[in-house]
């Protein structure tokens, strides 16, 4: 047995099949033992409703789900006390202090007092929440709660971890602090199911991810192989000055390429040849009178992979008359 | 294989401890709460017994009903809502316990409440107006009984998926008002049409207020063993609509 949690044939209609709405539909996916597993999407794709079949809130309208072996729909149990779950909202008591809400969820496991009392105190020092333990959590700040609430979800070290949008809204100090603890815990044995749409988060943490989008698995493998299958994205990233007289729709003009997307001072031009592109882009610049500032070659990101599969655009600058790639965002354009 | 089964009981019940605890320092031990219950009471026998010269006997036994039926089924359709909003509650359902443990541990901190609640009007009775009792042990086992099953029958409103105390509050209000008139507690049932009579049958809170009578007064209109038998029956009716609701629930995704 090497799964920690295989799904088949997964589905769920939120209301009566049938006449409800299909919220995911016949997803299979295996996340194994001692894996980080990403599972992205963009907004409304079902990432939170299979995650909540995953973790009994939900029950599937179809498929079965097998978490270290158990069938979840008939042996919930054994599964529940391995499982630790953090939601997107930081599900905190906020009338209570950050050690009593440890003591509850410690006690709703059946940590042992001894143990309850050591590890609260670990995982309070380890969040940072040990000087203030005694206050009561609705004086917390997000950041804080959201440090309180995954504390509360690894009081009885689970082996199996959701999380669900761990770090969006918090501080580059907590949200480090969190993707630290994620790698800790992972190093300790612990399997990871990672709910985000924070798409550099993901390729950070995961060892594989699953993108998930209008309720059906869209691709599935590690980033890097991802990226690789993708070579179509690639991309120039130039930095010219003056930056005023540079023109996107000039920019997208240029043989080769297919979408410009401006990004802080730099143009993003991407293309299948970057190497038949660079010669092309300093005649430009050259012809225009502009100095290359910096200059790189970039293989597909993993946020390139997402959009080209989830089919997101924000914002075009169109290759002159040519039809737009369907997937990619692109921003830009006349200036 | 039976080890095991008991370490599950023995769990479960730490467990719906857990629950009780918690809801009594994080919901009940507020201010808001233990004037609801302490006083609304008072008022519905005021309002409902001045000038109509109801003596000290009379008006213990209708307290003692009023305030176990009110504080009881009064938290379940205000707590789990806000759990919901919160997110608390999916904490709870995640847990390593049954949905049977969770709805045991919100039943019964809301009959803590009702028996804590019903405590106040008995001791002022009993050492304030010197009312003595016919019925000791009807009076005890009634007050068990009345305060879970009215907490059940709270938390059955409560199960409800909704995220809104006001969705939840509406209606539980609309259905626990007619059953308070309805039940005899403001008209003996010996005194109503056949009609009203057959109609109080459906109030829960009608044996509750009859067992009343016969712990307070020495007498009522129907058997007390049937009354008091009445109500473990409604426990079991409650919590098995709040379990099937919740599996509504999960199932229908609301």
């Amino acid at each position: 047995m090497t799964e920690a949690i295989k799904v088949e044939k997964l589905t769920k209609y939120y209301g009566r099949p049938g006449s409800g709405v299909l919220a995911v539909d016949h997803v299979d996916f295996q996340v194994q033992h001692g894996e980080v597993f990403g599972f992205l999407g963009p907004n409304g794709a079902g990432k939170t409703t299979t995650q909540r079949m995953l973790t009994t809130l939900l029950e599937p309208t179809e498929g079965t789900i097998r978490i270290h072996g158990h069938d979840l729909s008939r042996d919930a149990y054994p599964v529940k006390r391995q499982m630790g779950l953090v939601p997107e909202e930081s599900n905190v008591y906020t009338e209570l202090s950050a050690w009593d809400n440890l003591m509850f969820t410690g006690r709703l496991y059946r940590v042992s007092a001894d143990q309850r009392r050591l590890r609260a105190r670990e995982l309070l020092d380890t969040f940072g929440l040990w000087e203030t333990r005694s206050a009561k959590a609705e004086t917390f700040s997000k950041g804080m709660r959201r440090r309180l609430s995954i504390a509360m979800a690894i009081i009885h070290r689970p082996k199996l971890l959701f999380l669900d949008e761990p770090t969006p809204g918090l501080d580059a100090q907590s949200a480090r602090a969190i993707r630290d603890l994620i790698r800790q815990m992972n190093a300790e044995g612990t399997t990871v199911f990672l709910t985000t749409h924070q798409i550099e988060e993901a390729n950070q943490l995961c060892d594989r991810v699953a993108i998930i989008n209008h309720g059906q698995i869209a691709a599935i493998d590690t980033p890097e192989r991802l990226k690789a299958a993708f070579r179509r994205v690639q991309s120039v990233e130039v930095a010219l000055e003056p930056d005023g007289g540079v023109h996107g729709e000039s920019l997208a003009a240029l043989a080769g390429v297919t979408t410009a997307v401006k990004a802080g001072d730099k143009w993003r031009l991407y293309t299948e040849d970057p190497s038949a592109l660079l010669p092309r882009l300093l005649h430009y610049a050259e012809d225009k009178g502009l100095q290359v500032i910096s200059l790189n070659t970039l293989g597909p990101s993993l946020e390139d992979v997402f959009l080209e599969i989830t089919g997101q655009q924000v914002g075009v600058v169109r290759h002159g008359g040519q039809p737009e790639s369907p997937g990619r965002g692109h921003k830009g354009g006349g200036r | 294989m039976r080890d095991r089964g008991v370490q599950r009981l023995r769990d479960e019940l730490a467990q719906a401890w857990a629950v009780v605890v918690k809801d009594v320092r994080v919901y009940y031990l507020t201010p808001p709460m233990i004037m609801f219950g302490l006083l609304l009471p008072f008022f519905l026998f005021f309002s409902f017994s001045i000038k109509r010269e109801v003596g000290p006997e009379v008006g213990l036994s209708r307290l003692l009903a009023l305030t176990t039926f009110f504080t009881a089924s009064s938290a379940g359709p205000v707590i789990i809502p806000l759990e919901r909003r919160n997110g608390t509650y999916d904490r709870l359902l995640a847990a390593p316990m049954s949905l049977a443990t969770l709805l045991l541990g919100k039943t019964l901190v809301g009959a803590f409440f009702a028996l804590i609640a019903s405590a106040v009007p008995l001791l002022v009775g009993i050492f304030g107006l010197h009312v003595s009792l016919a019925g000791i042990g009807w009076l005890l086992a009634g007050l068990v009984l009345a305060s879970l099953a009215f907490s059940a029958f709270g938390l059955v409103f409560g199960s409800f998926p909704a995220q809104s105390v006001g969705n939840i509050m509406m209606p539980s209000t609309l259905i626990r008002w007619p059953l308070l008139f309805l039940s005899g507690a403001f008209i003996p049932l010996e005194e109503m049409a056949p009609w009203a009579r057959l109609l109080a049958y459906a109030s829960p809170l009608t044996y509750t207020q009859d067992l009343m009578n016969h712990a307070v007064l020495g007498s009522g209109y129907l058997a007390p063993w049937l009354d008091l038998a009445l109500l473990p029956l409604l426990v079991a009716v409650c919590l098995a609509v709040a379990a099937r609701l919740h599996h509504r629930s999960r199932v229908l995704g609301y």
